[in-house]
């Protein structure tokens, strides 16, 4: 079945149209980067990657992608007379930390370790998944329920910023929950350990998410320019 | 249109479960085989090569035993080196702690318990070996091994509660048809293995499991008194203390030590009395030390771990230079097989027909050379006739020289047996002195050693033809039963979908066909399941698969009644719990303390093969102690009945009635209560008199009561609803035609959600018992996983696919199956708990208490299923006009068939796995044992799913047939009827 539509006010429409499929190309890439750059200062500078260290690795993930993704989406932030740039950073960096603890309930009631051992990996961990799913919807739309409802527990985007929001977030969560699939297997081999499979999962998941929705972007962009004409 | 009538959908359901019944039998018998190869018994052909077999000789049928024994000393060739046998088989002693492991001895203590036997080792008197038990390790096939030297079929496992007499070949009765006198002290496994070949016997019970002491100590008394005596020619002593220390304790428990000690008091006194003594004229005593398999860490046997299978052989009295030898080398590994043709060729006995294991030559090195060669022609003889019987067309044309070996298995069979063969011929015609080991002399024993181990691993791992045919049709069969039920479950959704097009308003007729993210999930995890089952590995570990995908489900419902809140747009996140989302947040609650219990009864047990040595609760707890069990265990018994009676209070109907079925629960539970205050930790000694009769007293009264509740409440059903009536406020208002129709259903409801309720809750109590003292608390967790899935599927409406709930609460059954500590390796099966509460022998009672053990969690989930019809019930009002038999059906339909659909379909591809993977190196002791737990879950399905369409039939047939007889009393208005 074709999901019906609900209409948008007219009025919240205008300034979402706004954004191009080259911005949103940006949007990605630069999110993107951020991830490389992550990644390659784990690497080359402290000597370690996400096998050897997950903990660090993951850290560093979170604490150098937080701002980018922030600052970035906060641009595209609703109800613009109501909430400054300001409240909508302050909004996603509240979110980070109420998104981890969401993403780490679930992860530990789906089976991952508990235990002191496991500690910081797991709160590395989340924090990178409330980073890729939940902080960029935060800095968007708030708390308004309907915009949380419709994405994540309907999956119904509308917007080019829906599809930017949407997407990757779902990837990131689809692939982790791919990622653990290895993990019971006796191939004993290290990246098999908590998180480090899930986290690899996640991160493709997102890239792939990234990908597919700037794809979307595209595409739709194309198709509304020829209806237009 | 074919239209599926209430008695086509049982026809046709009972015709799908009789199919697949009569397909796997007929697989299962066909794939396992029970008998051995050959009939019959050896006999003076042994002496002969194989290729004379033609001119039989039947005078040496009916010789009597002294002529036979001569005869077969004047043919053998191999002249006996011993007269009389002692052997003594230590029930579950891993070689590990007498032997070491790896080179390395074992621990400084367990060096210490056995200071004697060790000082053999040590000084070279002795000779063990870690003898490899094959798969199942379990008492009654290893000691048919040992003695027959043939793995026995896989499901002697299915007998080792029902031992019958050993009919095949054996070295026992091989030692009976010479003359030999026997005499058998300890496990009474033997009496019914061979009931007539002893002339004194004192047989142990391996009845009370936590028995240590007495076990033992009923074999030792004798002793002295037999080792005094000549009359005997072979003495077995089989102690069964230590495999019992390892039931309750493990391998570290303390009594270990202290039984070595004993054992190694027993090896003293036989070896001082008798063997340093053979001086006597009552010929020279061998004394073997064998164990029938080892234990795991937990002391458990059954699987295939190298625990389990590492068994100890152990020669004590060979007069040869072993003083070279070293004990803790790595290369004294063979198969507990071989011991059966090395004990037999040491007493000049032939070697049992189906024999497939290989004389230990470490043993004949006092013989002198062509004694030996001799030895190891008799041996390939034995096994070469074996293979003529296993792979027909195996016949070797004489070669006369040396060829390299390929090709076929026949052919490689006959050549290398040839070039054995010819080797020895060889080297007899030339005059060589008999102990000079020449070059031509090692070739030949080469040989020899390459044709007995090539055969002996080919006969040992069964590549015989399995009866195609049969194979074929069992899988069909079941492939045909498994498209019936899927077919009748096709209908029924068919159905309903017509009928939910008719009865619902249109506008809502769109939302109706949507393929939602849960049932495709759902469908996914049979997929999932199906598709893991081919990698040994997520077979072994299969927990990990059931709770993710469980627990994932759940996060899917979860999403969905978010979904379902409906908050005006502007409003922010935190005023949602008001209003008319007061059903959701009820869902919402009780899927996330679904959540958290399910993870809590996942963290329980490790469980698996490869990770069972990371810390879980239930280590956790143990290494607390003793006492925090205990107090787990009367905090889980209280909690349960608390529950029990919130949950049956959520009823607001007449109170008298529920005060006495809440009273009659009572009195099992305060009995369970009194049970777990009373009863020790039991490491000492067997369970009391007291306490057998306490838990036969609270079996009496769990079921009765439940009989009870079950039989009679559907008659009193009308007090039950006397102060009630309809069901959803919403759904009532346009009811009053019907209103008759609807009080029947709701006290049909009423009355099916206390006998739901009852057999959750019994069966928890029953399981309080029953279970060990660590599992109490999943025990509880069950429950609440249970009555809150329960409260998710009243408040989900009529919208949510009922399907989609069945299968969910099936899956969490299956979760908590793994949570239980159970595996897919029979090690994990819970013995002791088998014989709780019985007082006399019986296979069937045992074979039942250990079914309930095992199945537990998947027979709770199977049984809610009446509770969840009743909690359901609105869904039948919404959509029907009358109370006719299309009701039963529609009650019944699901809750019954998607567990047998799940099954088949799992059932299924596991037979079809199994097949694919008969080859495979894990056949025995992965996928095997796999199997035999994918026919009890499906036994556990079909008698869950018989009981609870049982009661529900029963129950509506009774409310259905009362309203016919008496008019109806005039209902009062309706009002809400489950509170919660
Ligand atoms: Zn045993
Ligand atoms: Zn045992």
């Amino acid at each position: 079945m074709k999901h019906k539509r609900q209409g948008r006010p007219a009025g919240l429409e205008a300034p979402l149209a706004l954004v191009s499929a080259a911005e949103a190309f940006i949007v990605h890439l630069i999110c993107a980067v951020g991830l490389a750059v992550s990644l390659w200062v784990a690497h080359n500078l402290l000597f370690n990657s996400l096998i050897s260290h997950p903990s660090q690795t993951l850290f560093l993930i979170w604490v150098i992608e937080c701002p980018v993704v922030i600052l970035l989406y906060s641009h595209y932030r609703q109800n613009r007379q109501q909430s400054s740039y300001l409240r909508a950073v302050g909004r996603g960096m509240l979110t980070l930390l109420a998104g981890a603890l969401v993403s780490a309930f679930a992860a530990i009631a789906l089976g991952a370790p508990v235990g002191a051992k496991y500690l910081s990996s797991t709160i590395n961990w989340s924090m990178m998944m409330s980073l890729f799913a939940v902080v960029p919807a935060a800095s968007v739309f708030g708390s308004s329920w309907t915009d949380w409802q419709r994405l994540f527990a309907c999956t119904k985007p509308v917007g080019t910023v829906d599809y930017m929001i949407c997407l990757p977030a779902h990837g990131a969560i689809i692939g982790s929950w791919f990622g653990a699939w290895p993990m019971p297997l006796d191939w004993e081999r290290p990246w098999q350990e908590w998180p480090i499979c899930v986290s690899f999962g996640a991160i493709a998941g997102y890239l792939i998410g990234m990908v597919a929705s700037f794809g979307f972007v595209l595409v739709r962009g194309i198709l509304q320019h020829t209806k237009s004409d | 249109m074919f239209s599926l009538t209430c008695s086509k959908l049982t026809i046709f359901t009972i015709a799908g479960v009789i199919i697949q019944m009569i397909g796997l039998s007929v697989f299962v018998f066909s794939f396992f085989p029970v008998k051995p190869a050959l009939s019959g018994f050896s006999g003076l052909e042994s002496f002969r090569a194989p290729s004379f077999d033609l001119i039989q000789n039947h005078s040496a049928k009916n010789l009597p035993p002294d002529e036979l024994r001569s005869l077969y000393r004047e043919l053998s060739g191999v002249p006996p080196s011993f007269d009389r046998l002692i052997l003594m088989v230590i029930d579950g002693l891993p070689a590990e702690l007498v032997l070491g492991k790896d080179g390395k001895p074992p621990r400084a203590e367990l060096v210490e318990a056995m200071p004697y036997t060790q000082s053999l080792l040590a000084s070279g008197l002795a000779i063990g070996f870690h003898a490899k038990a094959a798969p199942p390790t379990v008492t009654m096939p290893r000691l048919k091994a040992m003695v027959s030297g043939a793995i026995g079929g896989f499901l002697d496992v299915a007998f080792n509660f029902n031992t019958q007499a050993l009919l095949d070949d054996n070295l026992l009765y091989q030692f009976f048809k010479v003359g030999w006198k026997m005499v058998m002290l300890g496990d009474e496994t033997w009496l019914k293995l061979f009931p007539e070949l002893f002339i004194r016997s004192d047989g142990v019970g391996s009845f009370f499991v936590k028995d240590t002491v007495q076990v033992d100590q009923n074999v030792s008394r004798h002793l002295p008194d037999e080792l005094s005596r000549y009359d005997w020619d072979l003495l077995i002593l089989h102690y069964l203390g230590l495999d019992h220390v390892g039931h309750i304790g493990g391998r570290n428990s303390i009594l270990m030590a202290p039984k070595l000690k004993e054992m190694d008091e027993v090896v003293k006194m036989i070896h001082t009395s008798r063997i340093l003594n053979q001086m006597n004229n009552h010929g020279k005593t061998l004394l073997v030390v064998v164990s029938d398999h080892g234990m795991t860490d937990n002391g458990n046997h059954g699987g295939s771990s190298y625990e389990e299978t590492d068994s100890l052989a152990l020669f004590i009295g060979l007069e040869n230079d072993v003083s070279a030898y070293a004990s803790y080398s790595t290369q004294n590994t063979v198969y507990q097989i071989d011991i059966a043709s090395t004990l037999a060729l040491l007493f000049g006995v032939p070697i049992p027909k189906n024999n497939v294991g290989v004389l230990i030559s470490e043993i004949f090195k006092h013989l002198a050379d062509d004694q030996k060669l001799r030895a190891l022609e008799l041996n390939s003889w034995q096994l070469f006739r074996l293979l003529q019987a296993q792979l027909p067309g195996l016949s070797c044309d004489e070669g006369s020289e040396i060829r390299k070996c390929n090709g076929s298995l026949t052919t490689m069979f006959c050549c290398l047996y040839m070039n054995a063969a010819f080797l020895h011929n060889s080297w007899m015609s030339k005059d060589v002195s008999r102990f000079n080991h020449g070059e031509e002399y090692n070739t030949a024993v080469g040989a020899y050693s390459e044709f007995l181990g090539v055969a002996s691993e080919c006969l040992s791992r069964r590549v015989t033809d399995k009866p195609v045919n049969l194979l074929a049709f069992g899988v069909a069969a079941m492939l045909i039963s498994c498209l019936i039920l899927l077919s009748l479950f096709y209908l029924i959704c068919k159905e309903l979908r017509e009928r939910e097009r008719i009865s619902l308003s249109n506008f809502e007729n769109s939302t109706m066909h949507t393929w939602h993210l849960d049932e495709a999930f759902t469908f996914g995890v049979v997929l999932m399941l199906v598709i893991s089952m081919g990698s040994s590995s997520m077979v072994e570990e299969e927990q990990y698969i059931w709770h993710f995908v469980t627990s994932t489900l759940i996060l899917l419902f979860l999403r969905k009644a978010i979904q379902s809140l409906k908050v005006g747009r502007a409003s922010s996140l935190f005023s949602l719990v008001k209003g008319q989302n007061r059903a959701s947040c009820f869902q919402i609650t009780s899927l996330v303390l679904i959540l958290i219990s399910g993870r809590i009864l996942r963290g329980w047990h490790q469980g698996g093969v490869n990770w069972t040595n990371l810390p879980d609760i239930s280590k956790w707890l143990e290494q607390a102690g003793g006492e925090y069990i205990k107090a787990v265990q009367l905090v889980t018994g209280i909690l349960v009945m608390t529950l029990s009676l919130i949950s049956l209070s959520a009823l607001d109907t007449n109170k008298k009635l529920v005060k006495v079925i809440g009273f009659c629960f009572l009195t099992p539970g305060l009995l369970v209560l009194h049970r777990v205050m009373k009863h020790q930790s039991s490491i000492l000694g067997p369970s009391s008199y007291n306490d057998t009769v306490l838990i036969q007293m609270i079996y009496m009264v769990l079921g009765f009561t439940a009989l009870g509740t079950v039989v009679a409440l559907p008659w009193l059903s009308s007090l039950l609803a006397s102060k009630t009536c309809p069901y959803y406020n919403f759904d009532t208002t346009t009811s009053d035609p019907k209103l008759q129709n609807t009080s029947q259903l709701v006290e049909l409801t009423n009355s099916l959600f206390v006998i739901g309720w009852a057999y959750i809750c019994y069966w928890s109590l029953l399981q309080l018992v029953l279970q060990q003292p660590i599992n109490s608390m999943p025990i509880l967790l069950l429950l609440v996983q249970v009555l809150l899935s329960m409260r998710y599927s009243f408040y989900s409406g009529p919208h949510h696919k009922q399907w989609v709930e069945v299968a969910a609460v099936y899956y969490m059954g299956m979760a908590g199956h793994y949570a239980l500590g159970n595996s897919n390796s029979l090690a994990t099966i819970d013995v002791a708990g088998a014989y709780i509460g019985i007082t006399s022998h019986s296979t069937v009672l045992s074979g039942v208490l250990m079914f309930i053990i095992t199945y537990a969690s998947p027979m709770v989930a199977i049984l809610s299923m009446v509770m969840y019809i009743s909690v359901k019930s609105s869904n039948y009002l919404v959509l029907t006009l009358s109370v006719d038999s299309g009701e039963l059906k529609r009650m019944l339909g699901f809750p019954c068939l998607i567990p047998l659909c799940l099954n088949s379909i799992l059932l299924t591809a596991y037979t079809i796995v199994l097949i694919l993977m008969r080859n495979h190196l894990f056949v025995w002791s992965v996928f095997s044992p796999k199997y035999l737990y994918a026919c009890a879950t499906t036994v556990c399905v079909y008698t869950g799913v018989s009981v609870v369409a049982a009661t529900v039939s029963y129950a509506y047939w009774v409310v259905v047939s009362r309203r016919t007889q008496s008019p109806p009393p005039s209902s009062p208005p309706p009002s809400s009827m489950i509170k919660r």
